[in-house]
């Protein structure tokens, strides 16, 4: 039997053309061929990670609660375990919980870290009394969120260019170290440019370095060449 | 007694750094005999061969500075075949064994992690495997000839060699090429692989390489290219067009006269960029053939190899603990390893059986796995004056498949079409 679409003989057994899918009229009287290839699947062979995993929650889940109780039994209130209780919280979320899935959108579990982190930092906050929270960690765990998502969705997006994005990423981390002072300033009253600048510089040479080997094809070439591992 | 252990061959390093969760680099031989396989024969022929190929019967190792290869002793298991070849080698399935057996049918096959040996060294260790299989079902007597040898015989050290040291060159030639295209399309979520074989006359196919006066490599090669152009053409604007390059396998022991069973082999990526105009396919069969001529010369080759066995030499990067090599090995690997070719083209040739052999063996069947990071790939071998071309993929659409047979169809070359389409 021929298909009529890409021209191919099919096999003895074959009723769709594998190329072009197209299915083809059974002549009457055929007889049913055994099967080239098996109808067996592998068995799914995640027991073991899921196992992993399962052990590393039941830990987490072991410390945060003996904490609490510990602190229970001392204090007669929470005290100081909610501060492992949320920071095992912190760690499942960002170590173990994109684990429990197949394709976990990187997108999506950055923006689920920061907002944790962010709530940890609030927590502590509160608990401490600071006013510090939107002054200082809001923002600067802001703007670090944003970034990292723009990088995040750019990188697995762009098809060209992405050196651009990776410069950009350090240039803005060179004004988010300028930034974290200045709301460090503001809130904490510290001294302005005890750091930053050198934060700024640091970042900010490596970024112009990329931007520059991004926009010359010719060194990129060369420092692919010389610096090749 | 101590099991025998074996240092991974320069090409097979990197394989077992760069494996993933889901993806590693192996391939499968196959050989469909006249008539069923008996599962327990066969588990008793590979037993037999145990102590010929020690090679082979090895199992992945983790050593403080290197992977490396174990002897085992666990006994041979024959698995019925699945629905798709090459499913994933989990890390705790190689610390068992590199090998793996499979029969349906008429058919037996073996799969093979690639740090193990490449597609020649298989291709014998199956032919032994076939012949000590029929002379246990048969009672046949089947001569040392045609890469069957005699069990009786010890290992010789020339086959566990690793002739990369041999044979490396003075001077590394370096080899910097851009990007290629690579096909993208719907992953199939559950890590099946479409498997589409081609059956062709080896005549056919010859004469239709021999009037582009080119070898059946380079001819696949070409046609292989001229699609990937025209769907690059179709499906990407041309400011984005990239170079296409198909990586071909290259067997070095004829070369350098190696008889060495492990990996022995080295990739080319030859094409053209179409960026710099329109290749007929006349065009793209004399670019590619020329480029192989170029390339497959003993002098570049060693110089490949050299620019190659050289990190492994270097007593800085020899010094360096396996937890730290292994990701520096994985970031070279992402950076060069598959960027230079669009998919493989690997040709095994001409099989040749000792005439006792030929009545049983009907076929014979290579597939390589996918890549990383291209979805198809495409494996070549005759026997009996049938070329099987076998395409396999990762991803749910067939329109390199397609575009590739029926221009081999329009070049009259006939193909018939098998597959494991569920």
């Amino acid at each position: 039997m021929y298909c009529w679409k890409c021209g191919v003989r099919l096999a003895e057994g074959e009723t769709v053309c594998p190329l072009c899918q197209t299915r083809l009229p059974v002549p009457d009287g055929a007889v049913e061929t055994k099967k080239t290839y098996s109808d067996l699947y592998p068995a799914e062979a995640h027991h073991a990670q899921y196992l992993a995993l399962g052990l590393v929650t039941a830990v987490l889940a072991a410390a945060a609660l003996s904490t609490l109780l510990l602190c229970l039994k001392l204090y007669g209130a929470a005290a100081w375990s909610g501060y492992v209780m949320l920071g095992c919280a912190l760690a499942w979320i960002i170590l173990i919980l994109p684990r429990w899935f197949r394709r976990p959108s990187p997108t999506l579990f950055l923006a689920v870290d920061f907002i944790a982190a962010g709530g940890f930092l609030l927590y502590v906050c509160l608990k401490t009394g600071g006013h510090w929270f939107l002054s200082f960690a809001f923002p600067i765990t802001g703007m670090l969120c944003i970034l990292s998502l723009c990088a995040s969705i750019l990188l697995r997006k762009l098809r060209r260019g992405r050196l651009f994005v990776v410069a950009g990423l350090f240039l803005a981390l060179g004004g988010c170290c300028m930034l974290a002072e200045l709301f460090a300033h503001i809130t904490f009253h510290t001294r302005m440019f005890l750091w930053s600048l050198y934060g700024a510089a640091f970042f900010g040479a490596i970024g112009a370095l990329l931007l520059i080997a991004a926009i010359v094809p010719a060194l990129r070439d060369y420092l692919e060449r010389k610096f090749f591992i | 007694m101590r099991p025998q252990w074996f240092r991974l061959d320069n090409a097979a390093l990197i394989f077992p750094a760069v494996m993933r969760r889901g993806w590693n680099n192996a391939f499968r031989l196959s050989a469909t005999l006249s008539e069923p396989v008996d599962p327990a024969l066969l588990r008793q022929a590979a037993e037999d061969l145990r102590a010929r190929f020690p090679s082979f019967f090895v199992r992945l190792r983790w050593g403080f500075f290197w992977y490396y290869l174990e002897q085992t002793e666990a006994p041979v298991t024959v698995r019925e075949e699945y629905a798709y070849p090459l499913t994933h080698m989990s890390r705790r399935e190689l610390g068992e064994s590199c090998l793996r057996f499979f029969c349906y049918g008429n058919r037996l096959a073996v799969e093979f992690f690639h740090s193990v040996t490449d597609g020649s060294g298989g291709m014998v260790f199956l032919k032994n495997l076939c012949a000590r299989y029929l002379t246990l079902r048969f009672g046949i007597s089947v001569p040392a000839e045609d890469g069957i040898v005699a069990l009786s015989d010890p290992p010789q050290p020339e086959e566990l060699e690793d002739s990369f040291l041999r044979h490396c060159g003075q001077r590394p030639l370096r080899s910097t090429l851009s990007a290629a295209v690579h096909l993208r399309g719907t992953v199939e979520p559950d890590g099946f692989r479409h498997l589409v074989c081609g059956t062709v006359e080896t005549a056919a196919l010859r004469a239709a390489a021999q009037g582009f006066g080119v070898s059946v490599t380079a001819f696949l090669a070409a046609v292989m290219a001229e699609a990937i152009i025209a769907m690059q053409r179709e499906r990407t604007p041309l400011r984005a067009w990239r170079p296409v390059r198909i990586t071909v396998p290259v067997d070095l022991r004829r070369l350098y006269g190696s008889a060495t069973l492990r990996n022995f082999a080295l990739t080319l990526d030859v094409g053209v960029d179409p960026r710099l105009g329109d290749y007929d396919l006349p065009a793209l069969c004399r670019q590619i053939s020329h480029q192989l001529k170029a390339e497959a010369v003993p002098q570049k080759l060693s110089g490949r190899i050299a620019e190659n066995v050289n990190p492994q030499r270097n007593p800085i990067l020899r010094a360096m603990p396996l937890f730290i090599k292994t990701p520096v090995m994985r970031m070279v690997y992402a950076a060069r390893g598959e960027k230079g070719g669009c998919l493989n083209v690997s040709n095994l040739g001409e099989t040749a059986l000792p005439e006792v052999m030929r009545a049983y063996v009907r076929r014979f069947d290579f597939v390589v796995g996918v890549q990383l990071t291209y979805p198809n790939n495409c494996s070549v071998v005759s026997y009996g004056g049938a070329t099987r071309i076998n395409m396999i993929r990762s991803i749910r659409q067939s329109e390199l498949e397609r575009r590739f047979f029926s221009r081999l169809v329009e070049l009259g070359v006939p193909v018939e079409i098998e597959s494991n389409r569920r």
